[in-house]
């Protein structure tokens, strides 16, 4: 039973009253002046930066209990300190997507009477994956334990960590072929998980006997409890010090300090207006074996995103336009778009100072109902919904830093984020075990472009600014495969004046199983699901897969003779086609196929970013480093770049200054010869609108965005001149 | 209050300062007097004289050109009310076939021309590639940004615009 909330109020009803007093007031629990922090502003300081200290080192004791590769290696894991209403006060770095995910599941519980059943009681653990209630997807399993101080709430402390394996319809987490909620896994729906700082028995023997690599999961959940009962206590010692009274006082203030300071920092960095921009998906599943005829196969999304900053300093985000939820993993929930608007200010807007829900309160998201962004269905999979969330939040960091270059910040521009795809796997594991793993390097994608420089190579993921691809070698001792390649993909960063980051391929050799599922998720087909800025390109983001089946890779060992190790430059002819015989696979979409047993060879490559400005302004200095290095071709330096190399004394490339100029003049004229007046390709253009002389995938596009949304009806009929409905047969 | 020179925020704009100085700059607290010295450095840069009001580009900028509000290219090329959507007075290149794309992607996989296509917007005097967008073919040209003008002059600046003869 809660014993008393320091408030006084039960603490459904302090929530609820927090809620009124923030509508009322316009700040948080209705704190419109910082008392405690106006008394002593160095004590203010200090203690939040302890709070951020316990955050950081609960999370690094926590991380050395994992036995999960993705915990220990590549840190997906993250945590914080709630108050007791649930609003994050401090958190830890790492996957910080989930800061605010988490906050909706404690606000859930309250919501939902667990103080009368099954209580909340001092000692007590609950854990949570259900998207619905609190977080992005299956394998995001979160635990939180309440604090109590001289018998109150006081507050919570919560951890996430990203499981390798979550019990689905395929092995790992990101369960592509999950087109309903009941074959991603195994659901914690905001369960009492444990009493007394004790898992239950019970539910670790459900976990055991749910997922096929309970290790991760079993051990996460340890590392989890440890790391919050370490804040808990950190909190309670704490509170000795300062007392109860300046605690619940001080927990707040830093909240809407946050939020007051994020306020601020749009003011200071942006301009207000109407900010657009758009990405799009392509899902294709067709014929692919597994996935159920609940609906067309082969889907195009369209991303549309309208930002408002208005003069107040508020970011509003407006989802209007976009697409219907469907019979697929990659739906998102409310909770999902949170935290990707979370992670994001995070590392834009609010990287200094009180970071804490604060910021988050400064926003606004518009979530159309009936979308992928809100699904009306609570039954629908969220298992990929990275595949949509990466993109959409990349065009939400191209639409920030218009804001930015406008107000002259442009050290803070930043091409933004793209989709990292995931490949997971299980079977028999090189031991002789049953086992099942997503390999999380995925968490080292090409960053976009910045406003001053190239982006990242191999270095960045939306969802965890603290990225890392892991080493082979860990990698190695938890999969039967082995590497015979990771390697940089040369021109998979969006070109342009300054290049997004690379991406890379890694190339395996299936080892030691009779019975290996491989399963790929969040790539993007025959689209391009991010963009580029101020005359940049998109990367090239619709790779497809490539495998070979029964090679001869063995017998060419032992001759001594070359092996493939990556898939190479030529498009029309790989790597894998030159060097292997075998039975060659080439496949669009997800990766979902029979078996694969020792002696085949797969090949995942990730994506890089976009690129930013002209690429006829691009350094040839850097770009002869860039050759020199596997980043660029040559064929592409001179080809897009317009950059004349040459060779120097040991054959290494060297930008020959005056032939670029004159290449690129010749460029720039053949450039304006090929252009057209947009007038007159939009007057060509219409006349294949009106006719919709479209695939039928873009057609399904159109007619579904136009009944979803009337803005989207009113723009399209508008600017085309037509009747948007009648043109797509919607009623 | 942080403050920099306007050589140092010329060099930052050109992406010529060095590293470790950037970095430094990217970590401190953001110098408040940044957005005229911006505004002053771009002015020095482009080749006329109509007051810069607002850059919304790498090389695109809303100025005040006599009694209107413009959207301007660097080379001096206006594309006309900055309410309105200056992409339309461009010049476009459209790349929706293989071949095209190639030129581009020389050895990636290509989006399918029937779901999406590449459009280049360029000025029409001086062929600055000001801004690319990848769509699906029929879908109607982005807006990108209509600016508060107003609002930022006056709200946030703390330095109202004079009015506009023309709107605005």
């Amino acid at each position: 039973m809660l014993d008393k909330p320091a408030s006084a109020l039960r603490i459904r009803e302090r929530l609820i009253e927090s809620e009124r007093l923030m509508e009322e007031t316009g700040c948080y629990d209705g704190i419109t002046e910082l008392e405690l922090r106006n008394q002593d502003p160095l004590k203010f300081e200090t203690l939040h930066t302890k709070l951020r200290a316990y955050c950081v080192s609960a999370r690094e004791m926590a991380r050395r209990i994992s036995a999960s590769p993705g915990v220990r290696e590549v840190g997906e894991m993250v945590v914080a300190i709630y108050t007791p209403e649930g609003d994050a006060i401090a958190l830890s770095n790492g996957i910080m997507v989930h800061v605010h995910t988490m906050s909706r599941f404690i606000k859930w519980m309250i919501r939902n009477g667990y103080e009368e059943n099954p209580q909340i009681r001092d000692g007590d653990i609950f854990a949570n994956n259900d998207a619905f209630i609190g977080t992005v997807q299956v394998p995001d399993v979160m635990d939180v334990v309440p604090i109590f101080h001289s018998g109150k709430l006081v507050g919570w402390a919560g951890a996430v960590c990203h499981e390798l394996e979550a019990g689905g319809i395929t092995p790992g987490g990101d369960v592509a072929l999950a087109q309903e909620r009941f074959t991603e896994g195994l659901f914690v729906c905001a369960e009492k998980v444990g009493e007394n700082d004790e898992l239950r028995r019970d539910y670790v023997i459900r976990c055991e006997r749910n997922l096929r690599m309970p290790i991760y999961w079993v051990l996460d959940e340890k590392a989890k409890v440890a790391s919050c009962i370490d804040m808990r206590e950190s909190v309670k010692a704490l509170i000795d010090e300062i007392g109860l009274d300046y605690w619940m006082q001080v927990s707040k203030e830093f909240i809407e300090e946050g939020r007051r300071a994020q306020l601020a920092r749009t003011r200071q960095l942006t301009v207000p207006g109407i900010y657009r921009g758009h990405t799009f998906y392509g899902h294709v599943t067709a014929g692919k074996p597994g996935y159920q005829p609940l609906g067309d196969p082969d889907w195009l999304y369209n991303m549309p995103i309208e930002m408002e900053i208005t003069t107040d300093g508020k970011i509003i985000m407006d989802f209007e336009g976009t697409q219907p939820w469907g019979y697929h993993s990659m739906n998102c929930t409310p909770a999902g778009m949170d935290g990707g608007m979370f992670v994001t200010l995070t590392q834009h807007m609010n990287f200094e100072g009180l970071v804490n829900d604060g910021a988050w309160m400064a926003t606004e998201l518009k979530l159309p109902h009936g979308t992928w962004t809100n699904p009306d269905n609570e039954m629908v999979a969220t298992a990929t919904s990275w595949a949509l969330l990466l993109p959409a939040y990349g065009v939400f960091q191209r639409l920030l830093s218009r804001s930015f270059i406008a107000r002259g910040f442009v050290e803070e521009a930043f091409v933004g984020q793209v989709n990292s795809p995931m490949i997971e796997m299980g079977g028999q594991s090189q031991y002789g075990t049953l086992f099942g793993m997503a390999h999380f390097e995925c968490a080292a994608a090409g960053s976009g472009a910045l406003a001053i420089k190239d982006g990242l190579d191999t270095a960045y993921v939306g969802w965890n600014p603290e990225s890392d691809m892991g080493n082979i070698e860990i990698w190695e001792q938890n999969m039967p495969m082995l590497y015979i390649g990771r390697s940089i993909v040369p021109n998979s960063g969006g070109a342009g004046k300054y290049r997004g980051g690379c991406s890379f391929l890694s190339t395996w050799l299936v080892s030691k199983t009779d019975h290996l599922r491989l399963v790929t998720s969040e790539h993007s087909s025959r689209v391009f699901d991010n963009g580029g800025l101020c005359g940049g390109y998109p990367a090239p983001t619709c790779q497809k897969h490539r495998a070979v089946r029964d090679t001869n890779i063995f017998e060419l060992a032992e001759k001594g003779a070359p092996l493939a190790h990556h898939t190479g430059t030529n498009p029309y002819r790989s790597e894998l086609e030159v060097r292997l015989e075998g039975q060659h696979v080439t496949m669009e979409g997800p990766y979902i196929t029979a078996p694969h047993k020792t002696g085949d060879v797969f090949t995942h490559s990730y994506n890089g970013g976009g690129g930013y400005g002209d690429v006829l302004e691009r350094d040839p200095l850097k770009t002869a480093w860039d050759v020199e290095n596997g980043f660029l071709t040559r064929e592409a330096a001179e080809g897009i770049f317009g950059i004349v190399l040459d060779e120097d004394g040991e054959g290494f490339p060297v930008a020959n200054i005056e032939a670029t100029k004159r290449h690129r003049a010749e460029m720039r004229a053949k450039r304006l010869a090929r252009a057209k007046p947009v007038s007159e390709w939009m007057a060509k253009e219409r006349e294949r609108v009106k006719a919709a002389d479209f695939a039928p995938e873009v057609k399904k596009m159109y007619a579904s965005a136009i009944k979803l949304s009337a803005r989207f009806t009113r723009d399209f009929s508008t600017f085309w001149d037509v009747d948007a409905q009648s043109t797509f047969g919607v009623e | 209050m942080t403050s920099y020179s306007k050589e140092v925020i010329a060099d930052l704009v050109a992406g010529t300062l060095p590293w470790p100085q950037t970095r430094r700059i990217m970590s401190a607290y953001k110098d408040d007097d940044r957005f005229f010295k911006y505004v002053a450095v771009l002015q020095d840069r482009v080749g006329w004289k109509d007051p810069i009001l607002l850059p919304v580009g790498d090389h695109l900028f809303i100025c005040q050109s006599g009694g209107e509000r413009v959207t301007k290219c660097e080379c001096g090329h206006s594309f006309g009310d900055y309410r309105r959507n200056w992409k339309l007075k461009a010049a476009i290149i459209v790349r929706d076939t293989e071949e095209t794309l190639r030129e581009i992607y020389p050895n990636s996989d290509l989006p399918d021309p029937e779901w999406m296509e590449i459009r280049e917007f360029i000025c029409p005097e001086c062929g600055t590639l000001h801004e690319v967008e990848a769509a699906a073919p029929g879908y109607p040209i982005v807006h990108d940004f209509e600016p508060d003008l107003e609002g930022f002059y006056r709200d946030w600046l703390g330095k109202p615009l004079e009015p506009s003869s023309k709107g605005g």
